[in-house]
């Protein structure tokens, strides 16, 4: 939990008694300050990372700023990415589907955001904070931040965090061998030891880069408590049979800092200062569900909440029972914006039975409530035998997700 | 970049093919009736941005203002913004980068170009830049 310092106890008493309107001038006048800092007291990923997207279409150009914020348990993936290859879907629900409880405890109910940086797919829960920082571009290089935050790390004794080569942070595995450049945020005492240890990965980065301004923001693993099925989370038993346009995951064993929140936000706070000096002490400003009263910050919201930014989106991919021996059929579905674009079904020596029902083009996969009676309709005339085999299938690899509550 | 020019393209007016340039880093080609124009990113900006992998295409019949954002491109974990220098309607899509997104990297003032806007204002090419007038703004920018 991100804990309030006395300072901004007493500017929330101080908001507490004005009005609306005094609120918003204040808020706009900070927005043009050249360094800015906010702390999300919310725990809602889509109002976090609205509150994000709001900061860099609305901070002066040449401002540079802070923003962090946690998450409650979210899968958060790449805005070119797919949900069916990256994540299991099965497991997001378990009110809805019968998930076997785990020892110790999974998550409970965790949500699906599709972010709106690149990138690829990351855990959130409680143990994680992230960070964002917005710049001008010509500020602007990939590892400049994430090299700030192992600063911020080593100053709390972890030395065996680096940036490595795809800007992600790591902590180098093994034993300690020489000392090396204490500025060198790129190379640890452990790296050169560590030949055949993968490093763990503490932090993952994704980046925006408009015509005005550039984000980056990253993860930060400090004490996570879902490290075990965060696995279980991101394989999806769909893997073998899509092949998809966009952008693919890469994997990497995580691990945790073992560092409270506190101890984090301050060190990141003091290696901020000191790559950006304000003319007072940088102070940060909270930000929360107040600011959905922005419509710009409410669209967004609404926006990512939506099931046609999360689904829609996914660029192109076909599924395919091609490699799935213990089914006696070639179906193959193309899904075009979210939808299916075509398909066929043919014996495995290549024979074609079926085509895609013309009824059945622009069906959602995600308005799909059924793929027992979907499949029936896809396919006119097929055998119900092999409709059902069909059907079973489908409800694995893509699952139906979120019908029962949500818009 | 191809600088043979065809037979057929000598007998028409200079302006007709030659790149404009954009700040952002985005150059237009008119066509020879000068009613569309073919946009893409300039090879500096695809040696910037790196290694294209995801190509995000505008609908066709999309209406655009000058400086709206027509597509973007995936390249390093990054989501870029791909903005047209003039309003007008998209008409045409290169479907190509949908397969091949390495085709921006490849030949980006070529094959890899993005889309084709219909234009509603001739003005908005006003203020472009040569291409040696944007080869000299982006040493400017190296140098500062």
């Amino acid at each position: 939990m991100i804990t309030l310092n006395r300072a901004c106890t007493r500017a929330r008493a101080h908001r507490q008694v004005t009005t609306r309107r005094w609120l918003s001038q204040s808020r706009l006048d900070r927005l043009a300050e050249p360094v800015q800092f906010y702390i999300s007291t919310s725990r809602d990923p889509y109002l976090n990372l609205s509150i994000e997207h709001y900061l860099l279409q609305n901070s002066a150009p040449e401002s540079t700023i802070l923003f962090l914020y946690v998450n409650r348990p979210s899968i958060i993936i790449g805005r070119n990415q797919n949900p069916w290859l990256e994540v299991n879907l099965a497991l997001l629900n378990p009110v809805s589907n019968d998930t076997p409880e785990t020892e110790p405890p999974g998550p409970g109910i965790v949500d699906l955001v599709r972010r709106r940086s690149g990138g690829g797919t990351v855990f959130h829960d409680e143990g994680n904070v992230n960070w964002t920082v917005i710049c001008p571009p010509k500020e602007f290089t990939r590892d400049k931040h994430a090299e700030m935050v192992v600063r911020a790390l080593r100053s709390c004794g972890i030395e065996r965090s680096r940036v490595n080569e795809r800007h992600d942070i790591v902590l180098d595995q093994g034993t300690r061998g020489a000392d090396t450049e204490l500025e060198d945020t790129h190379v640890t005492p452990y790296t050169r030891q560590a030949a055949g240890v993968r490093p763990l990965k503490v932090s993952g980065s994704a980046y925006k880069l408009t015509r005005q301004r550039a984000l980056h923001h990253g993860t930060c693993l400090l004490a996570s408590p879902n490290l075990h099925i965060i696995p279980d989370y991101l394989h999806s038993p769909a893997k073998p049979y899509i092949t998809a346009r966009g952008v693919e995951s890469v994997s990497s064993p995580v691990g945790n800092i073992m560092l409270a929140n506190e101890r984090y936000i301050d060190a990141i706070r003091v290696k901020f200062a000191e790559m950006y000096p304000a003319t007072n002490p940088i102070e940060h400003v909270e930000v929360g569900e107040d600011w959905l009263d922005l419509d710009p910050v409410r669209q967004g919201y609404e926006e990512l909440k939506s099931r046609d930014w999360t689904f829609v989106q996914t660029p192109q991919f076909t599924i395919s029972t091609k490699a799935e021996p213990s089914i006696n059929l070639d179906m193959e579905l193309t899904v075009r914006n979210g939808a299916l674009s075509g398909g066929t079904l043919c014996r495995r020596n290549g024979e074609k039975i079926l085509d895609l029902s013309e009824q059945l083009q622009g069906q959602r996969v995600q308005d799909v409530d059924s793929w027992s009676v979907t499949v029936s309709n896809m396919f006119e005339g097929i055998a119900t035998a092999e409709a059902r085999t069909l059907a079973a299938w489908l409800d694995t690899m893509l699952p139906v997700y979120g019908r029962h509550n949500s818009k | 970049m191809n600088t043979k020019v065809p037979a057929a393209m000598l007998a028409r007016s200079f302006t007709s093919w030659e790149k404009k340039y954009t700040q952002d880093h985005e150059w237009i080609e008119l066509s020879s009736d000068g009613k569309t124009g073919t946009i893409g990113i300039s090879t500096y900006a695809a040696t910037a941005l790196g290694d294209v992998v995801y190509v995000e295409l505008p609908q066709i019949d999309t209406e655009l203002g000058a400086g709206d954002a027509l597509g973007a491109v995936e390249s390093v974990k990054s989501a870029s913004d791909i903005l047209t220098p003039v309003s007008g309607k998209v008409v045409k899509v290169n479907e190509v980068l949908e397969e091949t997104p390495a085709t921006i990297n490849k030949s980006p003032e070529g094959d890899g170009w993005i889309a084709q806007i219909e234009i509603a204002d001739e003005g908005d090419m006003n203020g472009l830049m040569s291409a040696s007038e944007y080869k000299d703004f982006t040493e400017k920018a190296e140098g500062d």
